[in-house]
């Protein structure tokens, strides 16, 4: 059987899925979250940023937390170095005085100590992490707390995005980003989002507290705690105007390692301690549909990508073996010249993938437009393009680390 | 219903309409490139009858169809290559393939015997080559030996190839096949009337050519 004829069925959930989330997006939940208006509320909160070696950045994430649009009485910033070896403690030193920051030391590693420690520290009910190489918007939190609304919403996401890209690498991930504004926004107005990322996901102290605080989560602690938020019942919420930037790989080895801990993260949780989730019905669209999905597209793309490398691979030795002795300026040269309908390639994998990779695109239009994140649209999007030949790549390289039982450091 | 799986219902609908338009989009076009291939070869029967007519008709003067003829050979390597595609979209158990690979073969013999019957009244010495393949897995050294003959074709524009699927069930086929006593191994080539089979290099092909048959000027009459 070809390769086409075996991604068909996956191109076929990949399109399922998007139209679900464009049906979400129309639905009257997406809707009433669109309009959802930047609250007056203002409970104390605390903002927990674990750092570990961040030098470069800590000092501009602390100077983005304090212009946040909120009564600095009502603010408590917390610093917290878990083992840094470069100057973080001595730039973190320096916010010591500052009445809104507290700075603690957290001497053994592992992010979820870290904040752990700055959860401790502090009686605001409602507490937002933030790594500390992402940079918030001045109105986020405004737009964070109205989501906490409902007591069953135990925590909320932001809209992130990435800090100034430069090169191809970040527009990419930053037209992923987008893509992934928009998706958190419909899966939050079904209750179905199994991650609160790293920057800046705010989560209400008592349920925090109710499960057992933070903990080693196969190093996406972030995913650990969403998941078991989850299990528990609770609603994990998004606010998609709240802006937040986060630095990103610059290089597509960096991007690679990265994404392969994310993916290690999500494989070992879902089919470990939160296999129970999977395909159960009493959690929803989540149980039923997202998880299931996101499975399916790990293994699945990882496979057919294995699966085409080595049919190109085949086709590209049997066609040199086939030009073999012919001179080289006929045997490059294109077999139809010219245009001619009657060659335009056309199979149904082909076409499907076409109408998928178009859908992709304008659900990463759509995150621009609903986060009014200021971004070349156009070259995150032309970049973007290069997402499906290099994202197999780290779902190949996590599969297989998880199938050998690999770990991989954090940091 | 739940709100979820209202949403689900609808993605899955509008999912199988999308699909639905693409394959019924496929279809149409695979459909449009048979109808184009049967126009092709309708007009090609035509101009090959013509032609026929036109060499019993100027007895005195046989000479004035090879024009005609040189410009059929060209639109049958045409309709040869649009065959060729259709065949590897559609796989070459397609029904509607196979019926138009019998008539492009009929086609073929009917050129050949033109050919030669205007090289022997008008003494011009065209190149004819008879390829017999197979896609039946039979003949690993085919794809080459075909890509070689493409390049020599195109390259020398006087040459004549034509090629047959040595298995196509067609009596006029078979009737060629026992005619030139092709055997063995296949690819199979009837070079100018000689036979020949296997294909190693193009080098070593080029040599089954007669000497000068291989050069870009275009046979002079005698």
């Amino acid at each position: 059987m070809s390769v086409d004829a075996l991604a068909c069925p996956f191109i076929f959930i990949a399109i399922f899925f998007e139209s679900f989330v464009l049906v979400t997006l129309l639905s009257k939940p997406a809707r009433d979250a669109r309009a959802r208006k930047p609250g007056s509320a203002t409970p104390l909160v605390a903002v927990v940023v674990p750092c570990r070696n961040e030098a470069e950045t800590i000092a501009a994430t602390t100077d983005s937390l304090l212009k946040l649009n909120y009564p600095a009485d009502k603010l408590e910033i917390i610093l917290v170095d878990n083992a840094s070896t470069d100057d973080t403690p001595a730039i973190m030193a320096r916010y010591q005085a500052h009445p809104n920051v507290t700075v603690l030391h957290a001497p053994e590693r592992g992010k979820h100590k870290a904040v752990n420690i700055g959860i401790a520290a502090t009686e605001a009910e409602f507490i937002g992490c933030l790594d500390a190489d992402s940079f918030v918007d001045p109105d986020a939190l405004n737009e964070i707390i109205p989501c906490f609304a409902s007591h069953r919403v135990a925590a909320v996401t932001a809209a992130m995005s990435i800090h100034q890209p430069h090169n191809i690498v970040e527009h990419m991930q930053n037209a992923e980003y987008s893509f992934g504004i928009t998706m958190r926004h419909a899966m939050a107005s079904i209750n179905g989002l199994y991650v609160t990322p790293g920057p800046f996901s705010f989560y209400r102290r008592s349920v925090v507290e109710a499960l057992g605080g933070f903990r080693y989560g196969h190093q996406t602690e972030d995913m650990e705690m969403a998941l078991r938020m989850q299990k528990a019942g609770y609603e994990i919420e998004n606010a998609p105007r709240a802006r937040v930037y986060t630095r990103a790989p610059h290089t597509v080895l960096k991007l690679i390692k990265q994404r392969t801990r994310w993916t290690n993260g999500f494989l070992r949780n879902t089919l470990g301690e939160y296999r129970s989730l999977v395909l159960n019905r009493d959690h929803g669209v989540l149980g039923m549909l997202i998880l299931p999905f996101a499975l399916t597209a790990v293994v699945s793309t990882a496979l057919l990508f294995l699966l085409t490398i080595s049919q190109l691979t085949l086709q590209i030795v049997r066609g040199i073996e086939v030009r073999l002795g012919v001179p080289l300026s006929y045997a490059l040269a294109p077999r139809y010249a010219g245009f001619d309908w009657f060659y335009f390639p056309t199979s149904v994998f082909a076409l499907l993938g076409f109408i998928a990779m178009v859908a992709s695109l304008a659900l990463v239009a759509y995150g621009r437009h609903l986060s009014q994140t200021p971004f070349h649209l156009g070259r995150s999007m032309a970049s973007y393009l290069l997402y499906g030949l290099i994202a197999p790549l780290w779902l190949v390289r996590s599969t297989a680390h998880v199938a050998l039982g690999k770990n991989q450091a954090w940091k | 219903m739940t709100t979820s799986l209202r949403n689900a219902l609808i993605a899955l609908g509008i999912t199988i309409v999308l699909t639905g338009t693409v394959i019924y989009a496929v279809n149409y076009l695979n459909n449009a490139r048979l109808a184009e291939l049967k126009s092709i070869e309708d007009q090609l029967t035509i101009d090959t009858l013509s032609l026929d007519t036109q060499f019993s008709l100027l007895e005195s003067a046989p000479c004035d169809s090879v024009a005609s003829s040189t410009t059929l050979t060209s639109e049958l390597a045409d309709l040869g290559t649009r065959l060729a595609y259709t065949e590897n979209q559609l796989g070459n158990n397609n029904e509607q393939v196979i019926r138009l690979k019998k008539q492009y073969s009929l086609l073929e013999i009917r050129d050949y015997l033109v050919t030669k019957r205007l090289a022997a009244a008008c003494g011009t010495k065209p190149v004819t080559v008879l390829y017999f393949y197979s896609n039946s897995g039979d003949c690993s050294a085919c794809d080459k030996a075909g890509y070689a003959l493409s390049y020599l074709r195109d390259t020398y524009p006087q040459l004549r190839v034509y090629s047959f699927d040595y298995h196509l069930d067609l009596g006029a086929l078979k009737t060629l096949i026992a005619v030139d006593k092709i055997r063995g191994e296949l690819p199979a080539f009837v070079i100018n009337g000689k036979y020949s089979n296997g294909f190693t290099t193009l080098a070593d092909f080029e040599k089954e050519f007669p000497k000068g048959a291989l050069s870009t000027s275009t046979p002079k009459k005698k």
